[in-house]
Formats: C-alpha cells, sequence, structure tokens
C-alpha cells in the first residue's frame, strides 16, 4: 500500500510553464482519470510523478518520502510507468521484453514472468518479435512489462489510445479495476469511459488543476465545457452517463 | 548453446589457419609439434614469432567487437562504431603525440593513457557537437562522427609531418596508424589478455544497463536506471576497450561495426549474450584479416587496417542501404 502526493509542483520548460501549483494527494487505493484538452499538462503531470521529469518546484512525495531522493531501482518497484508511446530500440522477442521489466523485483524474475505471461495471454506470442506484434499484442506486452512486478502505483499514460474501441475498452477496465487494491492513475480522453469505470477525476487546463473529486460529480460540471472550449448535452443511460457535443 | 559451440569452433578454427598462414605455410601437424615443445627452428619459430601474434590479433578483435558492441548499445544505433564515431581517430591521434612528442614519461605508458583521453575526449566532442547541431539520431550522431574524425585526421597528418625526423621515422607511425599487430613476447601478450579479460568484465557490468536502455530513455527511467549516469558510465567503457584495443592494434576499421552485427544475427540483440558474441566474432575476423595481411603479397605485410576496411566498406554500405530502405 503506497501513497503518492505532489506539493505545489512546477514544471517550466524552455520558458514555458507546462504545470503550475499542482497539489494533490492520492492512494494508496483507487482509479483516477487525468482528463483536460491538449496541452493541458497531463502528460507532464504524469511524467513528474513518475520521476521521468524533475519538477522546476515543489516535491512529488512517495510514503512521505522526496521521490528525488530516492534511489532509482526502489522507485521502479513502487511505480509503474505506462508511457504514451513505445517504440524499442532492439526489435526484442517478448520474452525478454517482459524479462527486463521482471527484473526491476528483487527476487523471483522467472516467477513473475510466467504469472504475466499468463494474466496477459502471451503465452502463445511470448517468441515473436516486437515488429511482428499487433497494436492489441503490443498493448498487452506493454502492460505486462510495466506489471511484471506489480508495483502498488500505475500511471498511464492515455494507453489505450492508438487500439480499437473492444481493446480499449479491455485495458480502460483492466486498469480501473486495479484501483479497487492499488493505485491507478490513467490519462484519458474518452469522457465517457471516465464516468463509467473511474472513481475519481482530476481535470487540468493550462498546467493547472481545475477539478479534482469523484468522477461522477464531473458529468455536470459546467467547467467539464469550459475546460474543453465546447458545449456538451448530457444523456443519462442505465449503464452509466454519455457526452455529446453541440 | 548451439550457437556457442559453433562460435567457439569458428574461432577455433580461424586461430588454427592464422597460424599456418605466413610468408611459409605451416601445417596443422608443425602447429602440434611447436605446441608439444619441439625445439626445431621452425617449431620455434611458430611459437615465439606466429602464435603470439594470432592470439593478440584476435585480442584486439575481442576489444574491438566489445567496443562496437558497447557503442551500438549506448547509442541505439546500429551504425555507431568506434571508428566513425571518431573515438578510433581520438584514440590514434593521442597514440600518434605519444609516439611523437617527446613528453618525458614512458612511452609504455604514455601511449595507452593517450589512446584513452583521446578516445574519451573524441566522443564526448561527437555527443557535445551532435546535441548542439539538435540531430542526436543515427545520421546526426554518424556526420558529427565523421566530422571530428576529419578533424582529429588532419591534427594527426600535421603532427606526422612537423615532428617525425631520423629519430622516429614516419613509417613506424605510419603503418601503426594504418593498422596492425606487432608480436608480442609472450609476457606482453599475457599483460595484454589480462587487459581483454578487464574491459570484458567491464563490459559485461553494462549489459543489462544497455538492454534497459535499448527501451528508451523514458522506459529507462521509468525502469529504474539513472540514464544520464549510465550513459557517461558506458561511454567512458568503451572508451577504456576502444584505446585498449588501438594501443595494440593500430586503427583497424569496421570490425567494430561488423562483429556485433553478425553476433546480433546469431544470438539476438539482448546484451548479456550480445557482449560475449561480439568479442568472439571480432577475435575470428581480425585472426583471419591478420593472417591475409601477412600471407596475401609476401614477403611485404599490407597493413590491417587496410584489409580489414576493403572488406568491411561494402558491408557498412550494405548495412546503410538496408536502413535506408527501411
Amino acid at each position: 500500500m503506497t501513497t503518492i502526493a505532489a506539493d505545489d509542483l512546477a514544471l517550466r520548460r524552455s520558458g514555458a510553464t507546462l504545470l503550475a501549483e499542482v497539489s494533490l494527494s492520492l492512494g494508496p487505493t483507487g482509479s483516477v482519470a487525468v482528463i483536460g484538452p491538449n496541452g493541458a499538462g497531463k502528460s507532464m503531470l504524469l511524467r513528474t510523478l513518475a520521476g521521468i521529469e524533475t519538477p522546476t518546484a515543489g516535491q512529488v512525495r512517495i510514503d512521505g518520502r522526496n521521490l528525488a531522493r530516492l534511489p532509482g531501482a526502489a522507485r521502479a518497484r513502487q511505480i509503474g510507468y505506462l508511457p504514451q508511446y513505445f517504440e524499442p530500440h532492439w526489435d526484442l522477442p517478448v520474452i525478454d521484453l517482459i524479462r527486463l521489466g521482471a527484473e526491476r523485483a528483487k527476487h523471483d524474475t522467472d516467477g513473475s514472468v510466467e504469472t504475466v505471461i499468463a494474466a496477459f495471454e502471451l503465452a502463445a506470442p511470448r517468441e515473436r518479435r516486437w515488429s511482428s506484434l499487433s497494436g492489441g499484442e503490443r498493448a498487452r506486452v506493454l502492460l505486462a512489462m510495466v506489471l511484471a512486478v506489480d508495483p502498488p502505483v500505475l500511471l498511464a499514460d492515455e494507453p489505450a489510445a492508438s487500439l480499437d474501441i473492444r481493446h480499449r475498452l479491455d485495458v480502460v477496465q483492466a486498469l480501473a479495476r486495479r484501483g479497487k487494491d492499488r493505485l491507478s492513475v490513467v490519462v484519458m480522453h474518452d469522457l465517457d469511459l471516465v464516468f463509467r469505470f473511474f472513481d475519481r477525476a482530476i481535470m487540468l487546463n493550462r498546467g493547472r488543476i481545475v477539478t479534482d473529486g469523484p468522477a461522477r460529480d464531473l458529468f455536470d460540471d459546467p467547467r467539464l465545457d469550459a475546460a474543453f472550449g465546447v458545449e456538451f448535452e448530457r444523456f443519462k443511460t442505465p449503464d452509466g452517463s454519455l457526452l455529446r457535443v453541440k | 548453446m548451439k550457437v556457442w559451440l559453433v562460435l567457439a569452433l569458428v574461432l577455433a578454427g580461424a586461430l588454427a589457419l592464422a597460424a599456418c598462414a605466413g610468408h611459409e605455410w605451416a601445417s596443422p601437424v608443425d602447429l602440434a609439434r611447436a605446441l608439444a615443445g619441439d625445439t626445431d627452428m621452425r617449431s620455434r619459430l611458430l611459437f615465439e614469432w606466429r602464435m603470439p601474434r594470432v592470439l593478440a590479433a584476435a585480442l584486439v578483435g575481442v576489444l574491438l567487437g566489445l567496443g562496437g558492441a558497447v557503442f551500438q548499445g549506448v547509442f541505439r544505433n546500429p551504425l555507431a562504431e568506434p571508428y566513425l564515431l571518431g573515438s578510433a581517430g581520438g584514440a590514434a591521434l593521442g597514440a600518434t603525440i605519444a609516439l611523437l612528442v617527446p613528453l618525458g614519461a614512458s612511452q609504455s605508458l604514455l601511449l595507452p593513457a593517450l589512446a584513452f583521453a583521446g578516445a574519451w575526449g573524441a566522443t564526448v566532442l561527437v555527443i557535445g557537437v551532435s546535441r548542439v547541431a539538435g540531430a542526436v539520431d543515427a545520421a546526426g550522431m554518424l556526420l558529427a562522427g565523421v566530422a571530428v574524425a576529419a578533424v582529429l585526421g588532419a591534427l594527426r597528418s600535421f603532427l606526422m609531418l612537423a615532428l617525425s625526423d631520423e629519430a622516429v621515422s614516419l613509417q613506424i607511425v605510419l603503418s601503426w596508424v594504418l593498422g596492425g599487430v606487432q608480436t608480442p613476447t609472450w609476457a606482453v601478450l599475457g599483460l595484454f589478455a589480462a587487459i581483454s579479460a578487464g574491459c570484458f568484465g567491464l563490459t559485461t557490468l553494462l549489459a543489462r544497463g544497455l538492454d534497459v536502455l535499448g527501451l528508451g530513455e523514458t522506459m529507462a527511467i521509468g525502469f529504474g536506471l539513472d540514464v544520464k549516469r549510465f550513459v557517461a558510465l558506458a561511454v567512458l567503457a568503451g572508451s577504456v576497450v576502444v584505446a585498449a584495443a588501438v594501443a595494440f592494434g593500430g586503427l583497424v576499421a569496421f570490425v567494430g561495426l561488423a562483429a556485433p552485427h553478425i553476433a546480433r544475427w546469431l544470438v539476438g540483440p539482448m546484451h548479456r549474450p550480445l557482449l560475449p558474441a561480439s568479442a568472439l566474432v571480432g577475435a575470428s575476423i581480425v585472426a583471419i584479416a591478420d593472417a591475409i595481411a601477412r600471407s596475401a603479397l609476401p614477403p611485404s605485410e599490407i597493413p590491417l587496417g587496410l584489409v580489414t576496411a576493403v572488406a568491411g566498406g561494402p558491408f557498412f554500405i550494405l548495412l546503410l542501404a538496408r536502413r535506408l530502405r527501411t
């Protein structure tokens, strides 16, 4: 069980402010969607929480400890970061890619490799190289690599962006389900899936947090329309809520 | 397992063939007699002259294979090569200074030290130039490498013209620059083997980091690698390996490019098997190339670097064409 918090984070690159005055507290469990228009700072927030980017001001704390002072190996066991794009430089087979993910653990690499291969149904393509995999298989391999050490915190940046509707639904559901006993923070573009599967939604605009609360409360919030610069029509359905741009 | 057996057999065959080759060809029976301690002139010549030379050539190949695999891994670029990235040129400049400039220290210490400083300095310069030019991709790095290598080559030529005299023959420096393994004594060969083993150990320590780095910088940081520190360390280690290769074998082109490529076809791109496989392939290539250099035009010798360049140039063009097509 791990908590992650941001204290007054700021991130500036080449004179541009990408994040400002971002404070939040997450975990130890829950499914959290991070939403906002393009350029709102969603990816940068996730990268900073994951320790990929170093904040210009403020700090990220994991279980109360400053993330910047945590050794890389310990950070990699606590936080699984799923990037938006992934293309390995060498055309490795599935089994080697997953083993590299599993080696973040201190012991029993082989056991965790076999566990995730079974969990993500990768037994058939285990010897195939990355270049020969379909989009759906690639998404499963990437998830298996990141989740091979079963990290208590998962930060996923638009993990389903390039997938067809069925695979997108599978991945988003799996990530949201993880929030039942772990922390799952996911950058999402599909707002209907946010209302349907996530407990909490954080909306960013121009690098700042606009709203942070239960996902279902955001559905009727007019700030949603303002942030995305459109007017939404709202529909309640038996199994969720739907938005349509007017 | 089968691949390793094949690699070991190929190397054993290459060493045996190289030991037979020369101005006067020896038979496998001659080799066996020399190894068994026979004291006739032919056996002694084989044991004291040809065999140490063949093993030294193989060790130069080991180092070039390792250096190439490390540089390709660090730059995540299959076209990276110590020769093309300027590090071999830097090492050559350092070694030329050691040979020509009277600096007062013992040349056996000065040559490897300056070769290392040159290799490291040139690699850092290439990274710096490609960053300033905003082209850290494969093509940018290679262009920066070509530019840096050209400047270093010009400086080296200037030093050779300006400083060689009766005391230091231009031919000694030139033959060394064109690549060539000197025949070492068994004691020197032992030292070279120990240095090569140290280099092998050093690069083995980098293997997992190189594998993680191959996933891309973002994933590598996510998987706990301190990328900036690791790249700096790996460049340093690669420079040590290249400097050792240049100090013992001069400028030997394209082996650092070809050996990791052939090894990757055989054992895949993971660096844990790739590094030892590149070392074995490099050893086989240089042992054979050195045998050709010794025996193709008797009684004279062709510089080793010319043999590898003639064979390696077309190999590089082939790789470049394949890469551009994909």
